[in-house]
């Protein structure tokens, strides 16, 4: 027993252990109810860790920029739990993360906007993050607020022409928001929503809903992540003909889904996501890395990820240390207009520009990432459908 | 220095939550030490006590009920009255039920809950769930309450703002903390003298000779229905301080009962059954040990990583949340073989002659 | 949707009832046996199920392999069914034994513990994302659906739903045969009426709690497998997802009685998809998202009326 005990205090503070280099707390929801989809921007997170390191590390003298990660596991509680540690224990110098809106909002407001220090969602979506903080300007995301999708997804539905629609949203902090978003906007421009369900997460089968729910109409607006359900309602609703065209937002956009339903049964389906236009230079530089590297280039919220880890290394960088402080006015100003454009992967770059007094601005994987007041960044989506076997992303004007 | 203070921060946020965990598990104590209740719902009791302060107390919102913005000590007071109200009707519905099947009745009643919290949109904004919780002392800081009564009484709001930016950013936890732990303290003195009290001794013949107290013509199904309340009523106050320890509360995942019941359970088990010094020891220590073994985790794979630098420890860090999961129950499975009386034994009250030792 | 004049509330309701039911019913029938014969709930019935279901996989690819043939996965499943019945064994030897003689609490506790004990190893062993089991969709079956036009019906039901609902009623035929006509069957029906009764009578308790594992994880085997066939993807938490529909069908039937546990799990596989159908009017008559509380509601319903089940089983 005594020796369990000594051993723990031993690994324990080899978690605390203080050096020179900076540290940024990276909590996930590694476990709980959305870990294949998390398990690839871990992945995107890494690759940016490894890039920053090889390109020179952090100032001048080379310092090592390091990600602690943690398990946010989608629950405040865990949350709460992994960002004490992350700032009290590891004393690291930002949060990058946490993964869904609820984490993120409890951890900011019980322990990190508190405790002064940053916050840098790479996924949590909900409206409330914009109007959360009074005073302080600590909370930033580097993914568009269901506010915008919705309302972009209902533009990109009434432009191909369809007036009413059905929609099924898993009834989860993401998926239910943003359905109501997109519902309220679609009624607004005209459309007709026939049908307006939520259903239960990670069922076995979801042929009563979507045959009550196919009656109405032929399409449908699916909201939910494609490996708690999502998938399933697009078998179920393909094995029946219940639907023939489905639309849908950032959760069911992976390459899974692909691969389970098969390209050919895809021919009509319509995703959308924080702008990822495959024409864009910045996301093809990411691609090419994202590639070499086998992570996932358009799985949900990847790019976010890697995007999100690099701006936190280059605000940091433009700070010149580690000092929580320094950081959020620093995202800002390489997050931002005016300054020379640094792509995905560009890090030496950046460094030489910033050592030599100059104003970088940083263009995403995920889309431009230019951060407003609020610390969100703006609506740009792209569509993607199925061509080739692949997901192929179009920027929405 | 920094570093002192984070540590410090840290044990401070252990007692919270431990307490709170401790404060549950008196309140599972009293339904299973005292009077033998199988409760696996405790969640939802958790559940609904949260969602009561939550609304209460926060300020007016769009995507929510409430706005009613009362004080933090009614807010916690009602969320005791309505988690003994549900534990009520629950109760009175499923009391004689034996235990297994009252098991599986109260994790039932424990989803119908979070069903409900979790459709009723309108009311609970469904799974975003509640924020901006208020949390003692912490709320002395906040703009709606240092602008009015009563602390206008005692200095005007640019008095306060200043004399709260003077203070170290931190100052309230350590309150926050002295408030759980206090609380803590009431219930379990309460609960003490509960237990050497007549009631308690019923309570324990009832468990132990039930078919003796019936005969003995004590009302078994009421005593039963009322330790069921009480423990409710327990649970209820933990849920309106997790509420403000949390500042946001969501029906799925905050009251997952995979972690919440089950921790609870293991906490009173390897504590000690029976023994309310036991709920207590249990609830600090299992938390503890389940919050640092993260960082232990982490930290072994940090170790691991510096011996075998080739290795890529990606995959291992993505597990190891697994794996903490498999340690514990595995740790569990030992705890109940070989001391499944737990740390602590029962304290029988009518042994101890002098009831205030 | 396809045109099934009229047929609407038979394919897409009734048909995915009756295999959901299928599936809860085979689930349920080791629960129901465990209950009735070793005396607990035991949580971890989900976890031994979705871990037989990731061998047969893992059966699968390295048969496909080593011979580069794919195997039909009820093919497959069949060198699972002795690594699950091992699995069980197992953990009741070392985990569940221990406390025989001690109050109920401590093996259920024990086995809700085991339940995360059995979810974590496979996570991280085969890691928490989703497996692929079979790919693409199902179609319905043409040749039945060309039958039946002719008949002015239309049944579509996709090949899958007809290896599950056949498998079911060929296990029930064994199961018939175990319990009603075989030395060991009787000697479990004894011991779950009267365990000290069937001591007297010479009955080696031990060696029908072992017949109970084997018979409970071999249904739970069946049970997973034909969930990941309908579903076509294996994921850790399949396990856990169905326990309490499970336990609920257990209950509606009775404790103890296998049977019982069959037209629970039937009964409950139904309600669930018949209670999302649009009875009144157009709109579903439960919202979908509540569907999930159907099973609850009927069991809370149950163990307040009748604990005893609709077949008369065990009450504790």
């Amino acid at each position: 027993m005594k020796k369990v005990l000594v051993l723990s205090v031993a690994a324990m503070s080899f978690a605390g252990v203080a050096s020179a280099d900076v540290k940024i707390g990276n909590p996930l929801a590694l476990t709980g109810p959305i870990p294949d989809l998390v398990a690839p921007m871990a992945l995107a997170v890494d690759l940016a860790e490894k890039h920053i390191n090889e390109q020179g590390g952090l100032f001048a003298g080379g310092e090592k920029f390091e990600i602690v990660r943690a398990d946010s596991a989608c629950d405040p509680v865990a949350a709460v739990d992994a960002v004490t540690k992350l700032i009290n224990v590891n004393g690291v110098a930002a949060i990058l993360g946490p993964v869904c809106s609820g984490a993120t909002i409890a951890q900011a407001e019980s322990v990190s906007i508190p405790a002064g220090v940053v916050t840098l969602s790479v996924a949590a979506s909900s409206p409330a993050i914009s109007t959360m903080e009074s005073g302080t300007d600590l909370v930033f995301r580097a993914a568009a607020s269901d506010a915008y999708q919705g309302v972009a997804l209902a533009d990109l539905v009434i432009g191909k022409g369809i007036n009413e629609i059905a929609v099924s949203y898993a009834n989860d902090d993401y998926n239910a928001a943003i359905a109501k978003v997109f519902a309220d906007s679609f009624t607004e421009k005209g459309g007709k929503i026939t049908a307006n369900e939520a259903h239960e997460p990670n069922k076995a089968s979801y042929r009563s809903e979507v045959a009550t729910l196919g009656g109405t109409s032929d399409n449908l607006a699916l909201f939910a992540y494609y490996g708690s359900g999502g998938i399933t309602i697009l078998r179920n609703s393909l094995e029946t003909g219940a639907f023939t065209s489905f639309i849908g937002a950032d959760g069911m956009l992976a390459q899974e889904v692909i691969d389970q339903i098969g390209a050919e049964n895809l021919t009509d389906a319509t995703f959308t996501t924080s702008a990822s236009d495959t024409e864009a230079k910045s996301f093809s530089a990411w691609k090419v890395l994202a590639d070499e590297a086998g992570v996932p280039a358009s799985d949900p919220f990847v790019p976010n990820s890697y995007d999100a880890t690099f701006m936190l290394a280059l605000a940091i960088e433009k700070a010149g240390s580690g000092d929580r402080d320094k950081i959020a006015p620093a995202l800002r100003e390489i997050a931002n207009a005016p300054g020379e454009v640094i792509l995905p992967g560009e890090f030496a770059k950046a460094k030489k520009i910033l050592a030599d007094g100059g104003d970088i601005h940083y263009a995403g994987a995920a889309g431009p990432q230019d951060f407003d007041d609020n610390g969100d960044v703006a609506g740009f989506f792209s569509q993607s459908t199925v061509v080739d076997g692949e997901w192929k992303a179009e920027l929405l004007k | 220095m920094d570093e002192l203070t984070g540590y410090f921060l840290y044990f401070l946020s252990l007692l919270t939550v431990g307490g709170i965990y401790a404060i549950i598990a008196l309140g599972l104590n009293v339904q299973w030490g005292f009077a033998g209740l199988f409760n696996v719902g405790i969640a939802g009791f958790v559940a609904v006590g949260a969602y009561t302060y939550a609304l209460l107390t926060t300020a007016n919102s769009t995507f929510h009920y409430g706005g009613l913005e009362l004080p933090l000590a009614v807010g916690a007071f009602a969320a005791m009255i309505t988690s003994g109200l549900v534990a009520g009707i629950v109760g009175l519905i499923c009391i004689r039920l034996r235990s297994d099947y009252l098991a599986i009745a109260t994790i039932g009643i424990a989803e119908i809950i979070k069903l409900i919290l979790k459709n009723e949109t309108d009311v609970t904004n469904g799974p975003r769930g509640i924020n901006k919780i208020p949390r003692a002392w912490e709320h002395l800081t906040e703009e709606r309450f240092y602008t009015n009564a009563p602390m206008t009484w005692i200095a005007d709001a640019t008095t306060w703002q200043s004399f709260f930016a003077s203070l170290p950013r931190w100052w309230w936890q350590p309150m926050f903390a002295l408030t759980v732990l206090v609380s803590l303290y009431i219930i379990y003195r309460a609960l003490e003298q509960a237990r050497v009290s007549p009631w308690g001794r019923m309570m324990t013949a009832i468990r132990e000779r039930e078919p003796a107290a019936r005969a003995a013509g004590k009302n078994v199904t009421n005593r039963r229905i009322e330790a069921f309340i009480v423990g409710a009523v327990i649970m209820g106050f933990a849920g309106a301080l997790f509420a403000q320890h949390l500042r946001l509360i969501d029906p799925t995942n905050t009251f997952d009962p995979a972690k919440m019941t089950f921790l609870v359970w293991v906490m009173l088990i390897i504590g000690g059954s029976g023994n309310n010094r036991g709920a207590m020891l249990g609830g600090f220590l299992i938390w503890f040990i389940w919050s640092a073994s993260e960082l232990v985790i982490n930290g072994g794979i940090d170790l691991f990583r510096t011996f075998f630098t080739t290795v890529d420890v990606g995959i291992l860090r993505t597990r190891a949340g697994f794996l903490r999961m498999l340690l514990i129950g595995l740790a569990l499975q030992f705890i109940l073989q070989r001391y499944p009386n737990g740390i602590l034994p029962e304290a029988r009250p009518a042994a101890s002659g002098n009831p205030k030792k | 949707m396809w045109e099934s004049f009229g047929f609407e509330f038979f394919n897409f309701y009734f048909i995915p009832g009756l295999v959901l039911g299928c599936i809860y019913a085979l689930g349920a029938i080791g629960i129901t046996l465990t209950f009735g014969i070793l005396r607990f709930a035991n949580f971890a019935h989900g976890e031994v199920m979705m871990t037989g279901t990731y061998l047969t996989w893992t059966f699968s690819m390295v048969f496909a392999t080593m011979f580069g043939i794919s195997l039909h996965p009820l093919l497959a499943a069949i060198p699972a069914i002795p690594a699950t019945i091992l699995l069980a064994l197992f953990i009741d030897r070392y985990f569940y034994k221990p406390f025989r003689k001690s109050a109920t609490i401590m093996v259920v506790i024990a086995s809700f513990g085991m339940m995360l004990v059995v979810r974590s190893l496979v996570q991280v062993i085969w890691g928490p994302n989703q497996i692929v089991f079979v790919k693409g969709i199902a179609k319905p079956n043409e040749a039945v659906r060309d039958f039946t036009s002719s008949f002015d019906m239309m049944l579509l039901i996709p090949n899958k739903h007809f290896w599950i609902v056949a498998g079911t009623i060929i296990i029930m035929g064994l199961l018939v045969y175990l319990l009603g006509y075989t030395r060991i069957g009787k000697a479990m029906r004894a011991v779950s009426d009267s365990p000290d009764l069937a001591n007297v009578t010479g009955i080696d308790v031990d060696y029908v709690m072992r017949a109970t594992w084997i018979v409970g994880a071999t249904c739970a085997l069946a049970a997973g497998v034909f969930l990941s066939m309908d579903t076509q993807v294996l994921e850790t938490t399949m396990g856990f997802r169905m326990l309490l529909p499970m336990f609920a069908a257990a209950i509606l039937g009775g404790i103890g009685r296998p049977f019982g546990a069959v037209f629970g799990g039937l009964v409950i596989g139904l309600a669930e998809e018949l209670s999302a159908y649009p009875w009144i009017g157009d709109t579903p008559l439960l919202s979908p998202g509540y569907k999930t509380g159907v099973a609850f509601a009927i069991m809370v319903f149950m163990l307040i009326v009748r604990p005893s089940g609709l077949f008369k089983g065990r009450t504790f």
